[in-house]
């Protein structure tokens, strides 16, 4: 059947929940234009001898094909703006460098549109504030105080923080710090909000 | 040194810093801790929170954090002990010791730079002055060879005369150098003999916060608990308990003073906490009444439960004050309304008739929402079962925690896991101190009445713990108090062993003051079986906080034991 390796590639995306990117499919991608030149020739061959011959019965599947095409097509676009969608978030979720499976599951052409984007959006953070310039991606809500009382789920060693000074994060230990330095720990697990 | 203005001096200098909080495992200690880490977060005071279980904990912490932070707070420990001496700090850690551990090191209370005493200077602290402790070595010596010196250019003739002077002046000195030290051995002997309890350390914090102007009902709450558990444990007489609850008091009609009048009443949700001059029986509202009853303490002694006797008193008893068997062995909650409205007033009543004339106590209660009303005696216990459970898997940190959260208004249902363990543990506790009362396993050693737990015994898990095995010991005592005919043995001290690691093969001994009505909880078994294990070179632990708990091997539990009687009698 045509247009089944397009919607197969949306199928892929759709599996994957919670905004996470899989591999590209390089070959799904490669199947699908192939899928599609092949349509195309078809359709020209076709319109050719149409024409030519005047042989009315050929338009239906000349239709035919040209949908299957514009569905290849939209199939196509989707699954590429989908990732780029994706890769988006992660910026705002993980910063500015990404870990590396992910990177790895990123094609070149996609790599090189993150880097713009990053670029992008630091010139805007930076133009901000007064020429200063303001992280928008710390804090999603207006955060409610400077420090947050947080406990170690498990020994993690020492940890530095923003004036040098170093903390031994021990199991069941709690700790009063600023809110920037624990929000990666606490995304890793590490620490846990107290909130009493 | 103490500190006499404690915002000044204590406030203030950690308001900028790092501060380790390094805090001790019992309740007092743990609602201290809640109340400054409040005030530490509306300052954003920086902190980091170690619990710690004994010496050995306190001076791993110590390590571990001695590079990090300058500024040390001990919550309910270090004072009784040569601190500097133990954890050999640098010179610039200072440490600010809230400890209700009484007698204070004379070193802790003589440095002035680096230990700061969060402590009332409270008539019962005797400390002895500094002169009759401490002496400069050098000055008498010193002058000594310079007069030497002097007289040795003298002319022959009169030296005879004059080395005769000074050899005579040195003896005389060195006899009272002599006295000295033999006077300061006595007084110190006098002084760090018996072990006490001061202030609890939740009120020092508490009245902290209240200079500040920072005081809330929430931290008033958490002051009356950890005074509250200094009486659960038997930890301060009964005239403190009282005079501080007066405190409380003055303290607790500050805040609700807040006119409740018809326009503008709080809403139920809000936090009130009352006084109440309730009953003396251990979680009544959260059990049944009949159950209650027959695991408290003070009526299970009185009545003497144990016995068939005193299971008809009992019965006698209710059926005095009219309350229906039914009635009184449901769910307090569940009790017809008309038998609840007055019955304190009637158990009173009944009470006096059976001897017991002190079945109420003044004490405090919190309610918030429709459902959750505690009295303070309530939270104490359910926050030491946490505190103390035996679950597998949980360390001692892990339970600390868990007990921590417990004390917050937002985590309830920790609170009623609490409530439950709390439970089970006082029916272990009774159902222990019935079969040793009837089988007859205390035994008087002469200066001291002696028990131990066999390995066997049902729940004796629940006794590893150093609180729990207290606990029972207090109620072993009070019951054997009331059983024998011996009236020598009335006035005798407990001691108490109960295995603590069957695999390592250790025990944990606990040694408690005589029972009596005007008892001043003086206790000096701390120092006796300090002496004991010296003298037989048995191989034991004083981690605890507490001197009068320690961890013993099995196999030398007698010779321990021998040593014990032969020091005390």
């Amino acid at each position: 059947m045509f247009c089944e390796k397009a919607v197969e590639l949306i199928r892929e995306l759709h599996r994957m929940t919670d905004g996470q990117l899989p591999a590209f499919n390089e070959d799904g991608l490669r199947q699908v234009l192939q899928e599609m030149e092949a349509l195309y020739e078809q359709n020209q061959a076709d319109v050719n001898e149409a024409k030519a011959e005047g042989r009315a019965e050929l338009i239906p599947s000349i239709k035919l094909r040209h949908c299957c095409l514009l569905r290849n097509q939209r199939c196509l676009t989707a699954y590429l703006y989908d990732r780029l969608l994706r890769m988006r978030a992660l910026r705002w979720e993980y910063g500015s460098v990404l870990p590396a499976n992910v990177r790895f599951h990123m094609c070149a052409e996609e790599v090189q549109w993150f880097s713009q984007y990053k670029k992008s959006l630091a010139s805007f953070m930076r133009s901000l504030g007064g020429g200063e310039g303001l992280d928008l991606t710390q804090d999603m809500k207006p955060p409610k105080s400077l420090y947050i009382e947080v406990r170690c789920l498990k020994d993690h060693g020492e940890f530095e923080i923003d004036d040098g000074t170093v903390i031994l994060l021990k199991k069941n230990s709690q700790h009063f710090l600023p809110r920037w330095k624990c929000e990666q720990l606490i995304r890793q697990g590490v620490l846990e909000h107290v909130v009493s | 040194m103490f500190i006499t203005d404690i915002r000044k001096d204590f406030y203030e200098v950690v308001a900028n810093q790092r501060v380790a909080l390094l805090v001790a495992s019992d309740i007092d200690a743990l609602c201290a801790c809640k109340i400054l880490q409040v005030l530490f977060h509306c300052d954003q005071v920086q902190y980091t929170l170690v619990p710690v279980t004994g010496w050995q904990d306190l001076s791993t912490a110590f390590l571990e954090h001695k590079e990090q932070f300058r500024y040390f707070v001990l919550i309910n420990c270090g004072a009784n002990v040569d601190l500097l001496e133990m954890l050999q700090p640098d010179d610039d850690s200072v440490f600010f010791i809230c400890d209700t551990h009484r007698p204070v090191d004379v070193v802790n209370v003589y440095n002035d730079s680096q230990i700061k005493l969060l402590i009332k200077q409270d008539d019962d602290l005797g400390v002895p002055s500094y002169d009759d402790i401490f002496r400069d070595e050098d000055e008498g010596e010193g002058s000594d060879s310079g007069n030497e010196s002097e007289e040795g250019s003298e002319p022959s003739g009169k030296r005879r005369r004059f080395d005769e002077g000074a050899v005579e002046r040195r003896i005389e000195r060195r006899r009272a150098k002599r006295d000295w030290e033999a006077r300061r051995r006595e007084i110190l002997f006098d002084y760090e003999q018996y072990e006490y309890h001061g202030t609890s350390a939740s009120i020092m914090f508490f009245e902290l916060a209240w200079v500040l102007t920072k005081d809330t009902k929430d931290m008033l709450w958490w002051a009356v608990i950890g005074l509250t558990d200094q009486w659960v444990h038997d930890k301060i007489t009964h005239m403190k308990y009282v005079t501080d609850i007066a405190t409380m008091q003055r303290h607790v009609s500050r805040h609700n003073h807040r006119n409740e009048d018809e326009e503008n009443s709080l809403s139920i949700d809000c936090m009130r906490i009352s006084f109440e001059y309730d009953l003396r029986l251990t979680l009544y509202q959260h059990w049944s009444l009949y159950e209650s009853i027959c695991n408290s303490c003070y009526t299970s002694c009185n009545f003497k439960l144990w016995t068939l006797n005193g299971q008809k008193k009992l019965q006698e008893f209710l059926a005095d004050m009219g309350l229906p068997l039914k009635q009184v062995r449901q769910k307090f909650h569940s009790m017809d309304m008309s038998i609840k409205e007055n019955l304190r007033d009637v158990i009173e009543e009944s009470s006096n008739k059976y001897g017991m004339k002190d079945i109420r106590i003044q004490t405090f209660g919190v309610h918030f929402g429709f459902k959750n009303r505690f009295l303070a005696s309530d939270m104490v216990h359910a926050t030491t079962a946490l505190l103390e459970s035996t679950e597998k898997d949980e360390s001692a940190s892990d339970n600390f925690i868990k007990a921590l959260d417990s004390l917050s208004r937002s985590n309830l249902d920790r609170l009623h896991s609490g409530i439950d363990l709390a439970k089970k543990k006082l029916m272990a506790i009774q159902q222990t101190v019935a079969s040793c009362i009837c089988t007859n396993l205390i035994v008087s050693q002469g200066p001291f009445l002696y028990c131990y737990l066999m390995e066997g015994t049902p729940d004796v898990k629940l006794f590893s713990k150093p609180m729990a095995l207290t606990l029972l010991c207090k109620y072993l005592l009070k019951a054997f108090v009331q059983s024998t005919r011996n009236k020598r043995c009335k006035l005798l001290p407990l001691v108490m062993a109960a295995p603590k690691d069957v695999e390592k093969g250790s025990v944990i001994v606990v040694g408690i003051p005589p029972e009596s009505e005007t008892s001043d909880k003086k206790n000096f078994f701390g120092r006796a079986f300090e002496k004991a294990a010296e003298s037989t070179s048995s191989r034991t632990l004083h981690d605890n906080f507490d001197t009068s708990i320690i961890t013993l091997k099995t196999e030398d539990r007698s010779k321990f034991l021998d040593a014990l009687i032969t020091l005390l009698s």
